[in-house]
């Protein structure tokens, strides 16, 4: 199974693999951190993670979507994280710390 | 390669155009008057005015199945019904939020310029033929809508739940991006037609193909709030201002529902290799039935309470979903869907309305203690209630009677006799805490001094209609039905 032809020879099977641990990377930032910011960062790298994917994919078949698709992620990528920045100010005034763990209010 | 439009495809997208106008209006007024905020009632109208001009164009195109924008837009029956039920619930929802007290009087302006957006993503969402397009609409209502919670007057409680949207919302529409990567990179589009053709054969040959459309899936539920992805929905529905939650309850679900319903369409259930994930799904919908009306039946806050009724009202929704994927007379059960998606709009919408009339403050959470009593004071303010309320609970003359009954039937017909059974005995579980509030309202002595309440006639008569809908269409249930029966039957 693993020959040196594997690490030789950089295919799309590299590339979805390295997409998949930025991705988990990315979830496990989301889960386990309570900073707001390093949350929101996580949320990036998820995004970022599924544009190399598309390109991994839309250069194997060579069919042009799939980096069509990427400006889309890219641009709403970019919404997401001004929207997220601007929840942290607001949060940042109201709790004085921009950490989740005084989110006590709502459960239940 | 020549791309060309033709004006019909802009007649077809015209009512999000007319939303978006009608949105940009008062924005545009307010900044060319130097920033001051106009009168709110001017702003309504604008919205009003561009919402009813939205469901001229959209009754004026009925039954017309066409696709638009070299196929990446669809109209048919599910967009339509769809379509109307959204544009119900944002003037609903603005009716509200202009009478509201949670939200900021100074920024009605920009609460109307979101909440026109959100309806426009909901509206692309519902029309999308194409997997970007939907993702593109679920991120433009989402992002509007995240903005809309933080904005409200309260100080902690919305920014947290806003906050908590936008994290696991965030993260819902990763993770759905990523099965749509998976997708693309094995049928080598995203065109949602291509999908539906390839899925049957991809789904058992393809382990790549069906770990990005079990992805999509949990990206959809996260927004239907499915069982283990329900947990954001209790806390961002009661820490959001109620006149929004009653837009995010009824509009997000029924465009997810409406997505989910077209992705089921190719009855991608059917296949043999997917049976497991069916069967997985099922135990999560009798789960979200549990844990819905469990949760309801703990809750303190009426908000709360309602938020997870919610839940267990997706579990219940969700058994005409699997209903209408598995093959066998599908058309029933999506039927079913359709029909529950607007009975639940509008009795949550309306449940949530009562709610917000009788909210004397910015941050006031309404418990069981403040209905006590209500009947004396607000006969018929208790009495709309008591019938959204059993309509929600599904008590035969009401509207949420014929959606669980429409539902379930199907369900039985397709051989899903043990989730019917489920559901009804959620329903059953369901009668305490929903007939809870109608006991305190009649037959028990007011126990604080109510304050004076502001005199709200729009929300009042808001509400009022919707009680009588609740009705109404609970009478004329079979000719609803059929209609939303022949609005699918072009899909199914």
């Amino acid at each position: 199974m693993l020959s040196a032809d594997n690490f030789l020879h950089i295919g799309l099977a590299h590339y979805i693999f390295l997409s998949g641990i930025l991705f988990s990377f990315g979830m496990i930032a989301v889960l386990m951190r309570k900073n707001v910011i390093v949350m929101l960062m996580g949320i990036e790298l998820m995004l970022n993670a599924v544009n190399l994917s598309f390109i991994a994919f839309s250069k194997e078949s060579g069919n042009l979507n799939g980096h069509i698709m990427v400006f889309f992620v890219m641009t709403i990528a970019a919404a997401e994280a001004g929207v997220g920045l601007a929840l942290a100010v607001a949060i940042y005034k109201k709790f004085h710390e921009v950490n989740i763990r005084f989110f006590e209010h709502l459960r239940g | 390669m020549q791309v060309a439009f033709s004006l019909i495809d802009f007649l077809l997208v015209a009512p999000a155009l007319a939303l978006f106008v009608a949105s940009c209006t008062p924005l545009l007024i307010k900044v060319l008057c130097g920033n001051q905020e106009q009168n709110s009632f001017a702003t309504l109208i604008y919205a009003y005015v561009g919402i009813v001009v939205a469901a001229g164009f959209t009754l004026s195109m009925l039954g017309v199945a066409r696709s638009a924008f070299d196929g990446a837009l669809v109209f048919d029956g599910i967009s339509f019904c769809t379509t109307l039920i959204v544009l119900l619930v944002t003037a609903v929802a603005l009716t509200f939020a202009r009478d509201s007290y949670s939200t900021n009087p100074g920024q009605f302006t920009e609460a109307t310029f979101l909440t026109l957006n959100a309806a426009i993503g909901m509206l692309t969402v519902v029309w999308a033929n194409d997997l970007i397009v939907t993702f593109v609409g679920i991120e433009l209502f989402s992002l509007s809508l995240y903005v809309l919670i933080a904005m409200s007057m309260e100080e902690k409680l919305s920014k947290e739940a806003a906050f908590k949207y936008f994290i696991l919302g965030s993260f819902a529409s990763a993770i759905m991006l990523y099965g749509i990567s998976f997708i693309y990179g094995t049928v080598g589009s995203t065109y949602l037609p291509d999908l539906l053709q390839a899925s049957p054969n991809l789904l058992a040959t393809n382990r790549l193909f069906l770990l990005g459309f079990v992805l999509l899936l949990v990206g959809i539920c996260f927004k239907i709030a499915v069982f283990p992805f329900h947990s954001w929905a209790p806390d961002v529905y009661q820490g959001a201002p109620t006149p929004l939650t009653a837009f995010m309850a009824t509009g997000v679900k029924a465009v997810s529902l409406a997505f989910f319903l077209r992705l089921v369409a190719s009855q991608a259930f059917t296949v043999e290799k997917f049976w497991p994930f069916v069967d997985v799904l099922q135990w999560l919908i009798a789960l979200t039935i549990l844990v819905g009306n469990v949760g309801a039946f703990r809750q303190k806050s009426l908000k709360r309470m309602l938020a997870y009724s919610s839940i267990a009202h997706s579990g219940y929704v969700m058994i005409g979903v699997v209903a209408a994927g598995i093959g066998g007379s599908s058309m029933l059960g999506a039927g079913g869907v359709m029909f529950y998606i607007f009975s639940y709009s509008i009795m949550t919408a309306g449940a949530f309305g009562v709610l917000h009339i009788l909210e004397p403050h910015a941050d006031a959470d309404l418990t069981l203690e403040d209905l006590k009593g209500l009947a004396r004071e607000k006969p018929w303010v208790a009495l709309t209630m008591s019938i959204l309320l059993m309509s929600l609970t599904g008590i035969p003359p009401t509207l949420g009677f014929f959606g669980k009954f429409f539902i379930f039937s199907a369900a039985i017909k397709q051989g899903l006799v043990w989730l019917a059974v489920w559901g009804v005995v959620g329903s059953v579980i369901s009668v305490f805490y929903y007939l809870r509030p109608v006991v305190a309202m009649y037959m028990e002595e007011p126990l604080l001094r109510r304050g004076v309440l502001r005199l709200r006639p729009l929300s009042y008569f808001t509400v009022a209609f919707l009680g009588l809908l609740v009705v109404a269409c609970g009478l004329a249930a079979e000719p609803v039905y059929q209609a939303m029966l022949s609005s699918v039957s072009q899909v199914f």
